[in-house]
């Protein structure tokens, strides 16, 4: 029999059924091949469930540097695991939220990710594993600050282990820049004095005498550390534990808006951060509060700590260590118990601690770290941080309010004060939303 | 296969033929039931529809039925207990009028501006222009380029200090204007740059209407006296009547999906005060905030405003014979 295909031609029947074998073949095997595509597709395992595949956001500049040393040591000394980095960036730290919480809410749990430990952890209720068995045979709690230890423990165990500290009430300056305006930032005691400062810089330079961006976190942040410095680490304990005094946060509020109504750049509202970091670094600006992270851009940039830049406590917040964590968190119906472990005991480790934050310009959660490898500022932030006699955990960054009050406090902030500043709005938001 | 072919043998065995020429079929009613020609063409258009149902319509009405309970965080959401309390919810919250407010006047304004730019750049390159090809690419590159790409064009021309956008409108003693800070503008700056991308895409939909109107009327307009405004008011504009439909349904799809470009100037879910609108509440209360139930009313809201958008586009056509 002879059968006409219109793409094939003539061709006899003999032909048309080895054809057909030939493509069901194909048919077959592709199909398995997209099967098992799609099986071994988001998850990153490979069937046997022991590649560790670790979330987290730390995608450029320090972050990138620290996070290569830090995954770099941990391959080095567990040769074996199979790991599967996955760096997501963007939006802050909303990409890998998003993802996080993608994953976690289809059952597709990742050995681990890196988030904020503290009231944060309550957002990942029912989904979280118990990693007691890692800190007792560490001994973590022992050999990490006890801040650390609590913050990571969850429904009567441990979800989380601690990387590294960020301090929150430094006040980042340009040497030349306030040795020009004549200010001595080591003589800054109290907000008045800041504030005069802030008006030295702007009548005797051409720079910006703060630069703060107007991301609601950054403001949060501000805020902070403005109320600890003018009401004192009491009320900002006593407002974060839902007991706020209106006066106090009110009078946070009107310091602040002469502050951000006087002293910020007009681009504050359409420039994160990183760029207006980059002012201080150029030498337009003067001072600027973040938390120590940008010490870790300071070191990216090899500048030189005391010649080209240097930090002082926020005026007011002298003996205060302003308490961030970052932690890698682990999920339950965990992808591979067994290698997670490890990279939370390598996470908790000496090894694992110095290899990260000397990077990060954050310091170890674990006591007793020599700071060989660490710079000056850093050698410092660890030594201040043994002696400091209050450690408020932050505000913005899930230390001391679950996510979901953290969010409407920046919700309020957006809507109210982020230019223009609308104090009485602000204050009843604030004192509504905690 | 052999059963296929077997099966058609033994149909073809089956029908005897008719006096009149024809076959029938000695089955019985199933038979010619499967006969219709529904059910014959079922497996060209049965795939689709499958497909389309299980991922599309039953997604919105899964959709709909979570936005009926209480589903926040993680684990399962309860079904035993629904109820409207997230439309109530949404209806008291001024975050969600705000952002109603926002979207619907991107919607109008990005849809309006658009066409009229759109139409105004059809109707200058449909002339005989010198370079005309290359400013027709010149007006499209914008809309092949990506969101993420052109918002941070944006950002970096809305700076304050150094933004060309400041530069120029300081040639005429004006500014510098916080135009992605100050809550009474951000709006208006955003709409701009998504007007911005958007005006090629207008202009290509009416210079191929423009392309295929007859010339002999051009021809004939202006033998009848007619200046080129009118000739265009008359006779050519009214007969872009269907371009300008279409290119407005599209259009304002599009807008109820700025996300994107939100989300790359704002670095985030949360736009600058004055800029929320629903696609970034909704994102914000899911992932943010892990509030599925009520972002899955806002995302029927979201839907619902599609469908109010599209449905008297599909009304028109149907009602023309077109569907």
């Amino acid at each position: 029999m002879v059968i006409h295909d219109y793409k094939l031609g003539t061709m006899t029947e003999k032909q048309l059924q080895s054809r057909r074998a030939v493509l069901k073949t194909a048919g077959v095997t592709g199909a398995a091949l997209a099967l098992s595509g799609c099986l071994s597709g988001d998850s990153g395992g490979d069937g046997g469930g022991n590649t560790l595949e670790v979330l987290h956001g730390w995608t450029g500049g320090d972050g990138a540097k620290a996070a290569e040393a830090f995954f770099g040591g941990f391959t080095d000394e567990y040769p074996d695991i199979e790991l599967d980095e996955r760096p997501i960036g963007g939006g802050g730290n909303a990409s890998l939220d998003q993802t996080v919480a993608n994953r976690l809410q289809s059952n597709d749990a990742m050995s681990s990710f890196a988030g904020w430990p503290g009231a944060n952890l309550e957002q990942y209720d029912g989904v979280l594993g118990d990693v007691s068995e890692v800190w007792e045979e560490g001994g973590l709690a022992d050999s990490h600050v006890q801040e650390a230890v609590d913050a990571c423990q969850f429904n009567g165990g441990y979800a989380a282990v601690p990387i590294g500290s960020h301090r929150m009430n430094d006040l980042f300056y340009n040497v030349e820049v306030v040795e020009n305006a004549g200010v001595d930032p080591s003589s800054l005691t109290d907000i008045d004095s800041l504030i005069t400062a802030l008006d030295t810089v702007a009548s005797e330079t051409d720079a910006v005498p703060l630069v703060m961006s107007l991301a609601p976190w950054s403001i949060l942040q501000t805020w902070a550390v403005v109320m600890l410095s003018t009401q004192g680490f009491d009320e900002y304990m006593n407002f974060i534990e839902g007991n706020g005094n209106e006066a106090a946060v009110r009078s946070t509020f009107e310091t602040l808006e002469e502050i951000m109504s006087n002293y910020i750049s007009d681009d504050a509202a359409s420039s994160d951060f990183t760029e207006l970091n980059q002012d201080l670094m150029n030498g337009d600006a003067a001072f600027i509060h973040q938390g120590n992270w940008v010490a870790g851009s300071y070191i990216g940039e090899e500048l030189e700590y005391g010649t080209d830049w240097g930090a002082v406590r926020f005026p007011g917040t002298e003996g205060m260590y302003g308490l961030h964590i970052d932690s890698f968190i682990y999920p339950a119906d965990n992808p591979s118990p067994e290698e997670t472990a490890s990279f939370l005991q390598y996470t908790g480790s000496e090894a694992g601690q110095v290899a990260f934050n000397q990077y990060k310009g954050s310091i170890p959660t674990r006591e007793g770290v020599p700071t060989d490898n660490f710079n000056q500022y850093l050698t410092e932030t660890i030594e201040d941080f043994e002696n400091a006699s209050m450690k408020p955990p932050t505000l913005a960054h899930g230390l001391a309010v679950d996510q979901s009050t953290q969010s409407d406090l920046q919700g309020v902030l957006n809507g109210n004060f982020a230019d223009p500043y609308d104090v009485d709005a602000a204050t009843s938001g604030f004192m509504d939303a905690v | 296969m052999k059963r296929i072919l077997s099966y058609v043998r033994e149909r073809r065995r089956k029908r005897r033929v008719r006096a009149d020429g024809g076959t029938v079929d000695r089955s019985s009613t199933v038979r010619r039931w499967l006969d219709r020609d529904i059910v014959r063409s079922a497996p060209f258009w049965g795939p689709p529809f499958l497909l389309m149902g299980f991922f599309v319509y039953a997604a919105i009405g899964w959709n709909f039925t979570l936005s009926l309970t209480d589903f926040s965080g993680y684990g399962e959401p309860d079904y035993t207990d629904l109820g409207l309390g997230n439309y109530w919810t949404m209806l008291q919250d001024p975050a969600f009028w705000e952002a109603t407010w926002h979207t619907v006047v991107l919607l109008v304004v990005f849809t309006v501006a658009c066409l009229g730019i759109g139409l105004a750049l059809a109707i200058l390159l449909d002339r005989e222009i010198r370079f005309k090809r290359t400013f027709r690419t010149i007006y499209l590159l914008p809309f092949s380029l990506s969101f993420i790409v052109t918002a941070q064009f944006w950002r970096w021309m809305y700076n304050v200090e150094n933004g060309i956008v400041n530069q120029f409108v300081g040639l005429f003693g004006l500014g510098p204007y916080s135009w992605l800070g100050d809550p009474d503008l951000v709006l208006g700056a955003v709409i701009f740059g998504l007007v911005w991308q958007f005006s090629g895409y207008t202009m290509i939909i009416y210079l191929a209407a423009l392309r295929s109107i007859p010339k002999d009327q051009y021809e004939a307009a202006r033998v009848d006296g007619a200046n080129t405004f009118k000739m265009y008011r008359r006779v050519i504009v009214p007969q872009l009547r269907p371009a300008m439909v279409s290119a407005s349904v599209v259009l304002m799809l599009f807008a109820l999906k700025a996300f994107d470009f939100l989300y790359a100037v704002f670095g985030g879910y949360r736009p600058r005060q004055g800029s929320d609108i629903l696609a970034t509440l909704m994102m914000r209360e899911a992932f943010g905030n892990s509030e599925w139930a009520y972002s899955s009313s806002i995302a029927l809201t979201l839907f619902v405003l599609s469908l109010a958008v599209i449905a008297p586009y599909l009304y028109t056509q149907y009602n023309r014979g077109n569907l």
